[in-house]
């Protein structure tokens, strides 16, 4: 492992670059292979919750090839476009939409030395990069000269304005107990206590917030099907969908794999099981997290976007601000 | 100065939330709706005209298909005007079967209702657990009457079918599982803050409003009128039974969840009594003509669907045939306060609102 | 926030409980006995009284009958049989005013057909329909 550390901290020549690719691209195809699987889990979740078996024909007993016919059926589908959509903008919006979503797991560690950028900055690296995906959003909702798209758009830039600050803000406290804004170093502080039980408040601030920044249930409101049908993908098909499925399911990858880096202390070990490897820690952690968004999506009613917001700014936001005043008084008389 | 102008919404008649289909002209303004147009007719049959072409038994196959949610209220309003124009005496173990039928109809009725309802809200569980419920209770209807949505089960003089061996058991059992599957729900949803907020104070309409729009069914009882046509004129047997009348006073969504909730568990008593006083036995078609020729003259029956006041008017001139027919079906009269109640309402009220007046595409249109 | 917490308890109860899917192309869903499907056809039974074709609600049925070629015996005997399953609403009527039962119901209901003009089911495929008869009529 130490010379993976080496490689990615040398200085820029063909053979690093080489090896680079080498282990970024199996790494993408392990995201896209946990994006098939996610995908899948969902269904088996959801599922198992309605009293269904879910998927259980493609691939076996447990669907195991459902999503990759899925996928293969997107693929090979007629990409169509409405006749007075604005083209440039129609096939930029589902780019906009899922490179952001690639470029933020970049920072995530996933062990001590299975980092692919040690930013000192990482966690602000991460929410910045993640809110380009709005845009992306609200191009596909303007540019599919759709009635309902653009609804879908605009709730969807309603929603991340209201989001973003709280969720911002509810990392604060974390960040002046952690001293830093490098993820790495941020696990390596959780040692002993999670930051979970130091920054409840924060964390359950940060959880509603990442769930409102995933489009998920009760938060889906952009793509809200019973009200404005798809929302913003109403018009899109075909491959340029699955980028938006795609983008979707990444950042659910994403943003769970952040929690379990700032809430539930990464890879770290509860104290006496250090002997399974960290790895492994990473993957537990991380599924936990993705089964309680799945358990949640399969439980609650979606909320109103007029209600959304006055949650976000009158609840979420007082409530950050004075986890703040709290995170420092007791940095200041007890650390 | 940024322009502004209002913009046409099509909704439906394939949209998600509209329930069948059923087509709404929303004008809005941003999100917030200035007029609402409905558009309805997608689902006409004409089954009034066809009636005039067919014998009075031959009907009844045609009323399933109308309100095809609980067929079973509306195979008895047709059998109920009939019998009540050529004055026939129905026999009690009939009487019963028929009261077991609708009852369990209603529940079933609503349980889609509730499932449905909570499915426009974003929540997709309740959507099927209500329907394993309902799945029993279409169990039980298809043992009985051979039909697992259209019955075609009751007869004029009576019903088809006598109930198999061992139904009433099976009826006896589903009761006090259905209402532990009701503590279930109110676990699920009712306690629910984002279902409250949803519902809360959402498509309210007064006692006037909802009189003068000759509204019925829980409807009309959500705002506090005590008008339950099983009670106010009763009809078959429902005399026989002690239930209450579920009203609410607030008169908005949550009034008309809570309203058709408790319905459910009032349905369950009937159920229950019903099975205690059933007959051990007797027979279950009286004694009808071979062929139904009713007097000339006219007749109107009303009776409590899921949904209210379902209404049947004969004009007989003699023949086998009628000469005219005419339900009043209740969900189209429901539908009428909808435009009112949408004006000036968010679009994501809308399907709080469409979802709670609780229509049947297939009865509004006829 | 307890609403919420009952609700998620409550689904995580669901998880475990007995799942309520038919696997139903792979097995047969159980139907009663009295399930109304599509109908069996006796043609030795039937004596052409037309009874089913003016009792059909959609009138679906059309059926011709001819002499009896036998000149021992009287009455007419069926010719031919058709029912029209575009528009047959398996209501139960035609089983129902039957006389003899020649006409009764079965518990197969699977009718789906790559062209219209296959619905109309004549009497060689009414008679060979004869799996899963009801037995009480």
């Amino acid at each position: 492992m130490e010379w993976i550390q080496g490689v990615f901290t040398s200085s820029p020549t063909i053979e690093s670059f080489a090896i680079y690719l080498l282990i970024t691209v199996p790494f993408l195809l392990m995201v896209l292979g946990f994006v098939t699987y996610a995908i899948l889990a969902e269904r088996k979740v959801m599922g198992y919750i309605q009293l269904r078996y879910g998927p259980n024909r493609t691939g076996g007993r447990f669907g195991l090839l459902q999503t990759v016919a899925d996928v293969f059926k997107l693929l090979i589908k007629e990409d169509t476009r409405p006749k007075l959509a604005d083209k440039g903008l129609f096939i930029l919006a589902p780019v906009i939409a899922f490179v952001p979503s690639f470029m933020v797991l970049v920072v995530l560690p996933y062990t001590e030395t299975l980092t692919f950028a040690n930013l000192g900055i990482g966690l602000l690296y991460f929410i910045a990069i993640s809110g380009i995906s709005t845009i992306g959003i609200v191009t596909a909702g303007w540019a599919s000269n759709n009635k309902y798209a653009l609804m879908g758009g605009m709730r969807a830039v309603a929603q991340m304005i209201s989001y973003e600050i709280p969720l911002l803000m509810s990392l604060v406290g974390l960040v002046l107990f952690a001293g830093t804004l490098n993820l790495t170093e941020i696990i390596e502080q959780q040692q002993y206590v999670p930051y979970i039980l130091l920054q409840p408040i924060g964390f359950i601030i940060f959880f509603i917030c990442a769930l409102a920044e995933l489009n998920r249930i009760p938060f889906d409101l952009p793509e809200a099907e019973s009200e404005i049908i798809a929302g913003y993908h109403v018009e899109y098909s075909g491959f340029r969908f699955a980028f938006f499925m795609l983008a979707e399911y990444v950042y659910m990858f994403a943003m769970a794999g952040l929690i379990t880096v700032l809430f539930l202390g990464g890879w770290q070990p509860i104290i006496g099981l250090g002997f399974i490897p960290g790895f492994v820690w990473f993957a537990l952690k991380f599924s936990l997290v993705v089964f309680v968004f799945m358990w949640i999506r399969a439980t609650l009613p979606r909320l109103r976007s007029d209600q959304l917001m006055e949650f976000a700014w009158k609840v979420l936001l007082p409530i950050s601000l004075a986890n703040i005043f709290l995170s420092a008084i007791l940095k200041e008389l007890f650390f | 100065m940024i322009r502004t102008e209002e913009m046409l919404l099509n909704v439906g008649p394939q949209h998600p939330s509209t329930h069948g289909v059923f087509r709404l002209i929303l004008k809005i303004d941003g999100e917030i709706i200035k007029e609402a147009t409905p558009v309805i007719g997608y689902l006409h049959r004409g089954t009034e005209k066809i009636a005039e072409d067919l014998q009075y038994t031959q009907i009844i196959p045609y009323t399933d298909r109308m309100d095809y949610l609980s067929a079973m209220t509306n195979n008895y309003v047709l059998c109920h005007a009939v019998e009540t124009m050529i004055e026939l005496e129905v026999p009690e173990r009939a009487e019963y079967l028929r009261v077991l039928a609708m009852e369990l109809g209603r529940i079933a009725s609503h349980l889609v209702w509730y499932g449905t309802y909570l499915l426009d809200i974003g929540a997709t569980s309740p959507f099927l657990y209500a329907f394993r419920d309902r799945e029993h209770i279409i169990n039980l209807l298809n043992e009985l009457s051979g039909g697992r949505l259209t019955f075609n089960y009751m007869r004029i003089g009576g019903v088809k079918w006598d109930a198999p061996e061992g139904w009433i058991e099976k009826v006896k059992n589903f009761v006090p599982y259905m209402r532990e599957q009701i503590e279930g729900y109110h676990e699920l949803v009712t306690g629910n803050e984002i279902f409250k907020e949803r519902a809360k104070g959402i498509g309210t309409y007064t006692k006037e409003d909802a009189i003068a729009h000759s509204l019925s069914g829980a409807n009309l009882r959500c705002t506090g009128v005590n008008y339950d046509i099983r009670k106010v004129e009763p009809y078959s047997i429902y005399d026989r039974f002690d239930f209450q009348v579920v009203t609410r006073e607030e008169g908005d969504a949550w009034a008309r969840y809570e309203c058709r909730m408790q319905e459910m568990e009032e349905s369950l008593k009937i159920v229950e009594q019903a099975v205690e006083q059933f007959p051990e036995s007797g027979p279950v078609l009286g004694k009808v003509p071979r062929i139904i020729r009713p007097p000339k003259g006219e007749a109107y029956v009303r009776i409590e669907s899921p949904r209210g006041e379902i209404g049947c008017y004969i004009a007989s001139d003699g023949k086998k045939e009628p000469y005219r027919l005419k339900f009043r079906r209740p969900s189209f009269y429901n539908l009428q306060i909808l435009p009112k109640l949408l004006k000036g309402e968010n679009m994501a009220n809308l399907v709080a609102i469409l979802g709670g007046v609780d229509i049947v595409l297939g009865e509004v249109d006829g | 926030m307890i609403g919420l917490a009952k609700g998620l308890k409550h689904t995580l109860k669901n998880m475990g409980k007995e799942k309520m899917s038919y696997s139903y192309p792979d097995e047969a869903i159980p139907l009663p006995d009295r399930f109304r499907g599509i109908q069996k056809f006796y043609p030795e039974k039937c004596i052409v009284c037309n009874q089913c074709a003016n009792i059909c609600p959609t009138d679906c049925i059309t059926l011709t009958g001819k002499k009896n070629p036998d000149p021992e015996r009287k009455g007419r005997i069926i010719e031919t049989f058709d029912i029209n399953f575009e528009i047959c609403i398996l209501c139960d009527f035609c089983t129902e005013v039957c006389p003899t039962n020649a006409i009764v119901m079965t518990n197969n209901f699977e009718l789906a057909e790559y062209s219209r003009d296959e619905l109309y089911k004549d009497l060689q495929w009414l008679d060979e329909n004869d799996t899963n008869i009801r037995k009480e009529n």
